[in-house]
């Protein structure tokens, strides 16, 4: 069987089986044959745990119903597929070895462990639950970290712990699976083969409800020199630095002034600088005060309240344009007064009474059912993505119905009343809580991962939830807060996708992902205070150039990646280079594209280039990537070109002003790269507007639209 | 050779920007030409053979249409009556009469099915022939965890001339791109209605006031000042490296005249865009032939509220029958008076079908446990009724099929194993289907 090829490692499954079986401890379902469905497949969404069964043999998915599940095995179809008289030819064990035909093939050898652990069950009077629940408390895999090399192996063990400060090998019970395949590969057994590329990555073990990961650490092959150690400027560096170590990656060196300049702007304040704001801190360049500055500019505020108003869904077709606008002012005042992190997530949860006078409640009304919100709620504030759980344990993380339904309980009690003229109400005057689909048991507001509570409160429930997610405590909304302002900053959260935190989805660096969060607690939730010290940091300062050592690399921070200006931010740096801003249909003269509130705005280049539509609380609803159109649009674009050639357009401006072609050279660099030319592009430049000077305004426009359409202008970088 | 329709036209600055000039290749036109051919697969003897997916986003209700169960009681049968078609003995929906009269063009598969039932994962399946694995992110435009037929056909196959060889109109499912086979195998999307009177496709000509010459002067400059064109650095960032290899893909484009014909609706006689309907779905699918003419190798039409929750039967019989009644019954006469429906695979499904019991909105939900797929054309036989679901269509009753299998009968027909492995970007093999088996009983 394909199953065991491992002869070695067989043997010693069965050695730690036996000592299993000789542990006194009969096989019962609940503990023991219910993990090994899981383990052999069973009851993966694809066989017999999807919604119809197979074959007429149903088990819940994932094994999110396990009364039902021994139900199905012992009691239906006239229990037939247990014989206890002769458990040997019971069709349960002659389809699963696949004596006779199964769909599924053979899931384990006659005579495998797998199949002598059901044996025994059946031979045991197929006990539900023997004895006392043994309260077990997770799970370890041994070893959880090992740096290895290309095309090397590692077994993993896996140990059951439980309370009472015992532990179980599970191994050969428990799924493994790899985040990476191609990098860190896993056979059913635990065996890990690390593959032909490099980096880090999780191998998972499963068992029984419980997760656990094996990370795996390949250093690219390869000598590259003396490692040139990355300065620590904070801790930020000092774990950066490890990671780099440990993969034989080297950091580039650090940016110069000018590329520094222009990743600040677009950064903090969502724009490129003016040639003058290039032209004076070029001058006198001042790293932290430049940081300073932008942090109180009015474009801070702007560029923050587009990407909030995109997580909390400022969605005019859900809400109505007056109503949009009025959600997505609450969002761009709280911001404007810098509401610590914790304030400004417990005002939109919290919200209540007229909604004229409280706009932030519109957070309850985007969503059409209480379910909706609390999802939103989870993924927005805690990087959580709890839908799976509406209607069977998560199959990636531990959440359940009842952690689902629990949460989904706060947002029950709350319902938007008419008040007249299409006005609404928030009120809470429904009890916090909400019916589990399965049993139709009631089920009272609690916090994720936590136990029911036996009685239950009443009234509005969500100032409580609010304490709990902000508390310093809760080891998510801290995290997913400071993962944010990462990924923001450096163009990959330390969690990546931003928002989905789970169990089988760690941190590329989780120690500091941890003390990012700490730093945001102990400075008051200050979202200022931390981009204030991630830009200082060496890392946020290192250079984009690449070099053998780590041109590989675009997941550990060994150098600043390019990241595509977003949509808003590229059609406001357009506006800005040629000196013509965009008029926005029902928008005040002077609108930037960053300010718009409305993601409904029928507008081709900003849809092109991937403003969400804002119908989901994912961060992923913003494109960033490049297709053929897009291409297309720079090169062709009838109202680029009429931007260029506009007659009080900058190229117009410059033409005039600056007769000395070395000038006007200058000037279109600083407004366009935000930095001087080098010798050698000035020469080019110059050349060839004194080649062009019978028609000087043109050649202008041709120069500034092989800029528009450079790598340099389109790229943060 | 056997498509010869991507000639290039000798007209002013078009040509002279250089295919490819703009971007710093800098090769002239002979030259890419050259470079072209030679980048073709050889020995594939079907390589005149290409695909038409008409996607029905939301989910046809194919009870209601290719697949009715007039015995089944009036809460899973619907009002809809069944009509004879030019297949004796096959029946299908009576608000399809045109599309009756060109049965013998296609065969429907009546017994595809798979076990998702929500859209983003569904259409993935579908799309793909994969399955989407943990970590699935349905939010993500495009959200490919594997490639889509389309850009696993321009992978394989290549460019039949300056065309892109998979094109998406006129918008891109969201599971419509290339995942690890990277920006040349993404598929071109229109991003205009092919319908609305002045439709073009987007910024595909220079601006009239840019002359040749200075077409030329913007490619010079372009190679001198952007430092990072073609740089390591270039390389190195996987968004840039994609926008550099688009911006490349666009300039073919601007230089194609068979391109540019084939957008063009208006060389149609108004009669036959009349047959086709003139809408989205009916110009989509117009365009969808002119395309494969010109060397386009997958054209995918997108067309969406088929999720009929609510009004079922008032929806399809108002809106949405009529337009594909008029644009399938035209796509497969045009192809086949045109000689090359033995040479075009047209396949239309939805991601799903809909629940066999009407529920309490009269609107079906969704069900992927059963639902039928139309095939026609490219090699495969028509007239034929493949596989078979049970009374009500909840479940096939004999040979049931999946995505994969879908996916492996459309590989084959272009030539393309179906147990052939891609690479990814970091050398790991993966094959074009999950195990999928050629439905050999549709091919003639």
């Amino acid at each position: 069987m394909r199953y065991f090829r491992q002869p070695a490692r067989t043997a010693l499954r069965v050695a730690v089986f036996l000592t299993f079986l000789s542990g006194l401890q009969a096989v019962d379902f609940l503990q023991d044959v219910a993990p090994a469905l899981s383990r052999y497949g069973c009851n993966g969404s694809s066989c017999h745990g999807k919604a119809e069964g197979q074959n007429g043999f149903k088990l819940s998915v994932f094994g999110s119903d396990l009364d039902a599940d021994y139900a199905a095995i012992v009691h239906h179809s006239r229990g037939r597929r247990l014989m206890e008289a002769a458990p040997g030819m019971s069709l349960f064990l002659l389809k699963a070895t696949g004596e006779i035909p199964h769909e599924g093939g053979g899931r384990f050898a006659k005579g495998s462990p797998g199949y002598r652990l059901f044996l025994d069950w059946i031979k045991g009077g197929v006990p539900f639950l023997e004895g006392e629940v043994r309260e077990a408390k997770g799970l370890r895999v041994e070893p959880a970290e090992r740096i290895l090399g290309q095309g090397e192996g590692q077994s993993l063990n896996v140990f059951l712990e439980y309370v009472d400060g015992g532990s179980k090998d599970v191994t050969w019970l428990a799924e493994f699976h790899t985040n990476d395949p191609g990098l860190a590969d896993v056979d059913e057994n635990g065996l890990v083969t690390i593959g032909k590329t490099s980096g880090k990555t999780a191998v998972l073990a499963r068992y029984g409800g419980h997760v656990a990961t094996f990370r795996a650490i390949v250093p690219q092959p390869g000598e590259f020199g003396q490692y040139p150690a990355l300065p620590a400027r904070n801790f930020i560096d000092t774990h950066i630095d490890k990671g780099l170590r440990d993969l034989n990656i080297h950091p580039a060196a650090l940016a110069d002034e000018p590329t520094f300049l222009r990743r600040a702007y677009l950064d903090i304040a969502g724009r490129i600088p003016t040639a003058s704001e290039a032209r004076a801190y070029l001058a006198d360049p001042d790293r932290k005060a430049l940081v300073d500055t932008l942090l109180e500019s009015p474009g801070y505020v702007d560029y923050a309240s587009l990407l909030w108003a995109d997580i909390l869904r400022v969605d005019s077709d859900a809400l109505g344009q007056r109503d949009a606008y009025a959600y997505y002012r609450a969002i761009h005042s709280a911001i404007a007064q810098n509401v610590p992190l914790d304030e400004f997530v417990r005002k939109f949860l919290t919200a209540t009474g007229p909604l004229p006078e409280n706009p932030a409640g519109h957070f309850h009304r985007v969503n059409n059912k209480p379910g909706q919100t609390a999802a939103m709620a989870a993924q927005t504030f805690l990087g959580l993505r709890i839908t799976c759980a509406e209607c069977h344990q998560h199959p990636y993380d531990r959440w359940t119905q009842e952690d689902y339904y629990g949460f989904q309980a706060y947002f029950a009690s709350v319902s938007p009343k008419a008040l007249g003229a299409n006005q609404f109400a928030l009120l809470a005057n429904k009890p916090p809580t909400a019916k589990h689909p399965r049993t139709g048991e009631r089920i009272v507001a609690h916090p994720l991962g936590e136990t029911q509570p036996e009685e239950a409160a009443s009234g509005d429930q969500r100032p409580e939830l609010a304490s709990w997610m902000t508390s310093p405590e809760n080891p998510w909304f801290s995290r997913n807060m400071a993962n944010r302002i990462w990924a923001r900053l450096l163009g990959r959260g330390l969690v990546e996708p931003v928002d989905d935190f789970r169990s089988t989805n760690p941190a590329s660096h989780p120690e500091l992902l941890v003390a990012l969060a700490d730093y945001l607690v102990q400075h008051n939730y200050d979202g200022k205070a931390l981009i204030r010290l991630i830009t200082s940091s060496h890392t946020y300062q290192l250079a984009s150039t690449t070099s053998p050592a780590n041109q590989n690399d675009e997941k550990n921070f060994s150098r600043a990646l390019f990241r595509r200006l977003p949509a808003e931010v590229l059609m406001d740096a357009v506006c800005d280079a040629t000196g013509v801003p965009e008029k926005f249909t029902r928008s005040a003269p002077g609108m930037r594209a960053v300010q718009l509130w409305d993601s409904r705005h029928e507008h081709y280049f900003l849809k092109l280039f991937g403003r969400p539509a804002r119908v989901s609380p994912c961060e992923c609803d913003r494109a960033t990537g490049a297709s053929i159109s897009q291409a297309l649009h720079l090169m062709n674009s009838p109202a680029i070109e009429a931007k260029l050639a506009h007659a009080g357009g900058l190229m117009a401006r410059l033409n005039e002003t600056f007769p000395d072609d070395t000038r006007l050279v200058d000037e279109l660099y600083l407004t366009c790269f935000a930095r001087y030319p080098t010798q050698t592009e000035k020469d080019q430049a110059t050349k060839y507007l004194h080649r062009k000077a019978a028609h000087r305004q043109q050649a202008v426009q041709d120069l500034a639209w092989s800029m528009l359409n450079s790598i340099e202008f389109l790229f943060n970088h | 050779m056997k498509s010869t329709s991507h000639h290039f036209a000798p007209r002013r600055d078009i040509l002279r920007i250089g295919a490819g000039g703009a971007l710093g290749l800098n090769l002239p036109l002979d030259k890419l030409l050259a470079k072209q051919a030679a980048a073709k697969p050889v020995g594939n003897d079907k390589d005149d053979v290409s695909f038409i997916f008409v996607f029905l986003k939301g989910g046809l209700s194919t009870i209601d249409t290719f697949d009715m169960k007039p015995d089944a009681p009036s809460s899973v049968r619907g009002p809809f009556k069944s009509m004879s078609t030019n297949v004796p003995g096959t029946r299908i929906c009576e608000y399809l009469p045109k599309v009756s009269r060109t049965m013998d063009k296609f065969s429907i598969l009546r017994s595809m099915t798979h076990s998702n039932a929500g859209h983003g994962p569904a259409d993935h399946y579908v799309i793909t022939g994969y399955h989407p694995g943990p970590g699935f992110n349905v939010g993500l435009k495009p959200n490919n965890q594997h490639p889509a037929m389309g850009s696993l056909i321009a992978s394989r196959l290549g460019p039949r001339g300056g065309i892109p060889p998979y094109i998406c109109l006129p918008t891109m499912p969201n599971s419509g791109s290339s995942a690890y086979l990277g920006p040349d195998a993404a598929p071109f999307t229109i991003e205009a209605d092919p319908s609305s009177p002045d439709f073009a496709v987007p910024d595909l000509l220079p601006p009239l006031a840019v002359d040749s010459a200075r077409l030329d002067d913007r490619r010079d400059l372009m190679a001198t000042v952007d430092r990072f064109r073609g740089s390591v650095e270039q390389q190195a960032n996987s968004g840039s490296r994609e926008l550099a290899a688009f911006s490349a893909r666009a300039t073919d484009l601007m230089t194609s005249l068979a391109a540019r014909e084939a957008f063009d609706l208006s060389r149609e006689p108004d009669k036959l865009r009349d047959a086709y309907g003139r809408t989205t779905l009916g110009q989509s699918c117009l365009m969808a032939r002119r395309l494969v003419e010109a060397g386009t190798r997958c054209v995918t039409v997108e067309h969406s509220n088929w999720d009929t929750h609510y009004y079922n039967f008032r929806v399809l019989h108002d809106d949405l029958l009529p337009k594909l009644d008029l644009a399938m019954s035209a796509l497969f006469t045009d192809l086949a008076d045109r000689g090359i429906l033995k040479k075009t695979i047209v396949v239309l499904t939805g991601e799903f079908g809909r629940t066999p019991v009407i529920n309490k909105e009269e609107g079906r939900d969704h069900w992927s446990r059963c639902f039928s797929v139309l095939l026609g054309g490219g090699g495969i036989e028509g007239g034929r009724l493949i596989g078979k679901s049970d009374k009500w269509a909840s479940d096939p009753a004999e040979d049931p099929y999946g995505p994969e299998d879908l996916c492996a009968t459309v590989y084959h027909l272009l030539g393309i194993d179906p147990r052939s492995e891609s690479l990814t970007p970091d050398g790991r093999p993966v094959m074009a289907t999950k195990n999928g088996r050629v439905i050999n009983d549709l091919l003639s």
